[in-house]
């Protein structure tokens, strides 16, 4: 992308006027979405983005400039530019770069460069006529199909010099069904790191008819009771909750400058024993996986906690320099714009020994979150909130009626103690997370669990 | 390459490829920013970064394709690019690209373009900001953070019928955050202002009394309650469901004030504008992503819809003019959103809001509006925190309870607002409000 040469140049002038580190990210992502709204292919997308990020660190003080002129004279401005806020001195040295590379996981059969745009088109016509089909009360379908090809480069001071590639395809529905008085609406939008290949496996009429299946689901419920309940949350995005509720408290970005409860926390029993949560990064095709990270490290298989007890954190660079703990591989940013940070890739609670059939049998009165839409924490407090798209209530052991307009709230600290139950079903589900370092793609996941006394919002 | 080259270079190409209708759209940002964390500087960014996009007519269809990449060869590519994009989209009315601008007045900002404050500027602002958080409370402990930033935007324009518009408009902001413990009780509290002097704008202080403020909360017991909505936590509503008057989302189906215009929508109390010029936005543009004139127009009017936002795709379907709202970065077709959100003051002073709503809660946080509030439906149900109010008097302070209800009731429910109107963080897109209070709402805490 850039000659071997220039970034040795690069990375001379960043650190020579007083930093102890730097790093060039290049990057070049061409990205298409396909936007299918009111029965037409209403808009494409097609982005070419192109640029660089340099970050250079004293200490854990980071100074960080990006541009999109990738002409000699652009990046030389910008290598001038970080150099110039860390200070006035002026010391160059030789910086000799080591290109090599990290172990693939994913290949890539069908590259969607390599795909007209009509096919593409068809498999996200083929989703939205299957919801708008599903039923006449499906008032309106909205579809995107989407592809993300990115490939880029990370350099820095200590020789590193890597080169990686990184797809990704995802179709999303969203429907809304409508009585003529009120709407409600349902989504489903599955995802993977691999190119169009993933429709060999992701059937676009079964993505269609689950969203509109949903938004019906939803139209016929009443309002959810509020108050405290044991939830059951079903298995695929159900696990936006260890997602919200304590991933992000585990990550350097929080831990590191101590904004997290779980700081300082390693080796304590922080979770009830049936739960062991896990991010992994190298799962083959995976949505949130990655050969390499944005600061050139391999992706990893983290145990976050193992038995109820915390195991590790995730690590970028500066957390790795503010914790004095390794670095885990764990390091990502939306584009070369920003400046990257410790992230989640794949993360989900494993498998426990309970029978799902029991779970739903133990609960006398409470909720059954069959899907649940997205939320966001305080990492801090740990106070997470997130909105149920799909709920029944149970009563005696049974599954009953569905009801609409739920959230859960609640601390990361408090639900990890009371999940008390883990099934067998372990899913993922596709999410988008965003937070400083830009928004990347995340898989979340669990097998089903019950939460003992959560509070639910409702409005009867 | 400056925007008279790329244009010259796109509508050469444009013009060899035999198209006759098109339109080139530069967006061009420059940002700088300092963090500090702990007092002492912690971060520093700068970014400068532009695209542009091309859009082509081809038999009645659009299609679009967009680079960051400004060598000849790039640019020359998007023009294949946008034709292959424009074969796959269904035709659905003539794509408009704006004819009638001779005609036009464009207003003048009032405010003028802001300087860019050098690297050292920002990180003296940033630190000056953390001494002030930690001199007001010996509470104030680590993960305090501050920053001050800046940036500039120039949009530039043209199409092949004569259009050729550019503008530049800039920003300055300072953001507080304050983390304090007291004993074993965290807590934070933020604020932020488009001033960067922490002596002018107050912030720290701010920041540092919202988190005292929220030690020593209690539960909330689960009920109906009459609520005081914070003006900052009005503007995050209004921006969860900015996308109710779209002119476009109605006429797919996807707003409840479809075909509403002349009908009462909210309560007498509720007048709303989209001013683009509003005073304290610094981000004002003379014209919108299409080139057509903004200027300022009531939303809502003593609680009766009088119109919502067009561009002009969507203003020719409805049969309307566009309002002038139409909105695009580089990358994405273009949208419908307002510039700035501005709803008008009511005459009670805070003191006075509170007496009038005697017990009942006032929230001053709300989150996860993203997830918890639907603009299709207009259900919503956030997480939420806040105070107490007995007798008319603030009280304990409350957390973790959930406000549920749906935005179009809740906009008839309103029942009085408060004189003092707080602006948010400017963007093209910015939200002026005051408080709102609001009768019998349902709030989830302890049962």
């Amino acid at each position: 992308m850039i000659a071997k040469a220039l970034l040795e140049e690069l990375l001379s002038i960043a650190v020579s006027t007083g930093g102890d580190f730097a790093e060039v990210f290049a990057e070049r992502e061409r990205s298409s979405r396909i936007h299918f709204v009111s029965g037409k292919v209403e808009s494409v997308r097609d982005l070419v983005i192109a640029g660089v990020g340099i970050r250079v660190f004293c200490g854990t003080k980071t100074y960080y400039a990006s541009t999109s002129d990738t002409s000699r004279e652009g990046l030389l401005a910008c290598a001038a530019s970080v150099a110039g806020a860390v200070g006035d001195a002026s010391y160059r040295r030789a910086i000799t770069l080591t290109p090599d590379a990290v172990a693939r996981h994913t290949h890539v059969r069908r590259a969607p460069d390599s795909v007209p745009a009509l096919e593409k088109t068809e498999l996200l016509r083929e989703a939205c006529i299957a919801a708008r089909q599903t039923d006449s009360r499906i008032s309106q379908v909205d579809g995107s199909y989407m592809d993300v090809s990115r490939h880029f480069l990370v350099a820095n001071t200590e020789g590193l010099c890597r080169e990686d590639d990184k797809v990704r395809t995802r179709l999303a529905v969203s429907a809304i069904a409508s009585d003529g008085v009120e709407n409600q609406s349902g989504f489903y939008g599955p995802g993977g790191g691999v190119g169009i290949e993933f429709f060999e496996r992701v059937s676009p009429r079964e993505v269609g008819e689950r969203a509109a299946k949903q938004a019906l689901t939803n139209l016929g419920a009443s309002y959810c009771p509020a108050g405290k309940m044991t939830v059951a949350i079903e298995n695929g995005f159900g696990g936006v909750i260890f997602h919200e509720a304590c991933g992000h408290s585990l990550e350097a970005s929080s831990v590191g400058i101590g904004a997290s409860q779980m700081a300082g926390k390693l080796g304590e029993m922080i979770a009830n024993p049936k739960v062991t949560a896990i991010d992994d990064g190298t799962i083959a095709g995976g949505w949130g996986s990655y050969h390499m990270d944005d600061e050139g490290n391999p992706a990893s298989r983290i145990v976050l906690i193992e038995n109820g007890v915390l195991k590790n954190y995730m690590v970028d660079r500066l957390g790795s320099r503010r914790m004095s703990m390794p670095m885990t591989g764990s390091s990502r940013r939306e584009n070369y714009r920003y400046e990257p940070t410790s992230r989640m890739t794949n993360t989900f609670i494993d498998n426990g020994p309970d029978r799902n059939e029991d779970i739903i049998a133990s609960i006398e009165y409470g909720l059954y979150a069959r899907a649940m839409g997205g939320g966001s924490v305080n990492p801090l407090t740990g106070e997470f909130n997130f909105s149920v798209k799909e709920g029944y209530l149970v009563r005696n052991g049974k599954i009953c009626e569905a009801v609409r307009g739920a959230s859960l709230i609640g601390t990361g600290a408090d639900i990890l103690k009371n999940i008390d139950m883990v099934g067998q079903n372990l899913a993922t589900g596709q999410g988008v997370c965003g937070s400083s370092s830009g928004s990347v793609p995340t898989d979340v996941g669990q097998p089903l669990i019950r939460v003992n006394n959560i509070t639910v919002g409702g409005r009867s | 390459m400056n925007f008279e080259k790329i244009r010259e270079i796109l509508f050469c190409e444009a013009k060899k490829a035999g198209l006759s209708e098109f339109d080139v759209y530069l967006r061009m940002e420059e940002s700088h920013s300092a963090e500090a964390l702990n007092r002492e500087p912690s971060a520093f960014s700068s970014s400068k970064s532009g695209g542009v996009s091309l859009r082509v007519s081809v038999d009645g269809r659009l299609g679009a394709a967009a680079t960051e990449c400004f060598e000849e060869e790039e640019l020359a590519a998007l023009v294949s690019r946008a034709l292959a994009n424009a074969r796959v989209t269904d035709a659905d009315e003539e794509p408009i690209f704006y004819g009638d601008f001779t005609n036009t007045e464009y207003s003048k900002p009032t405010v003028e373009p802001m300087s860019i404050p050098t690297a050292a500027e920002l990180r003296h602002t940033a630190l000056a900001l953390q001494e002030e958080m930690y001199g007001e409370s010996e509470l104030v402990t680590d993960g305090t953070t501050s920053e001050t930033g800046a940036s500039k935007v120039t949009v530039s324009i043209a199409n092949a019928k004569g259009l050729s518009l550019s503008h530049t408009a800039s920003m300055h902001y300072a953001y507080a955050k304050a983390i304090i413990r007291d004993g074993e009780e965290p807590s934070y509290g933020t604020a932020n202002s488009t001033e960067l002097d922490p002596a002018l704008s107050g912030i720290a202080k701010k920041a540092v009394d919202e988190a005292k403020a929220r030690l020593g909360a209690v539960n909330l017991q689960t009920g109906k309650y009459d609520v005081i909505f914070s003006a900052k936590q009005v503007r995050s509503l209004l921006s969860a469901y900015a996308r109710i008057f779209s002119g476009k989302r109605a006429l797919q189906g996807l707003s409840l004030l479809k075909g509403k215009e002349g009908e009462v929508v909210a309560s007498p109390a509720v007048t709303l504008y989209d001013d683009p010029f509003y005073k304290d936005n610094p981000m004002q543009m003379p014209f919108d992503a299409e080139g057509v004139a903004t200027y300022k127009k009531a939303l809502i009017e003593g609680g009766v819809l009088k119109t919502l936002l067009y561009d002009l795709t969507y203003a020719k379907k409805a049969g309307v003019v566009s309002t002038g709202n139409a909105a695009r970065g580089y990358a994405d077709p273009v949208s419908i959103s307002h510039f700035c959100l501005s709803l008008a003051a009511g005459e009670l002073s805070f003191h006075d809001l509170l007496k009038r709503l005697g017990d009942g809660i006032y929230i001053t946080e709300m989150k996860g509006l993203h997830s918890g509030a639907d603009a299709v439906t207009g259900d919503f149900s956030i997480e939420s925190a806040g105070f107490l109010v007995k007798n008319g008097q603030l009280a304990a302070p409350v957390h973790s309870f959930t406000v549920a209800g749906n935005f179009f009731d809740l906009l008839k429910a309103v029942d009085a607002l408060s004189d003092r109107v707080e602006t948010g963080l400017p963007g093209f897109s910015m939200i002026a409000a005051p408080d709102m209070l609001v009768r019998g709402l349902s709030c989830a805490g302890e049962s």
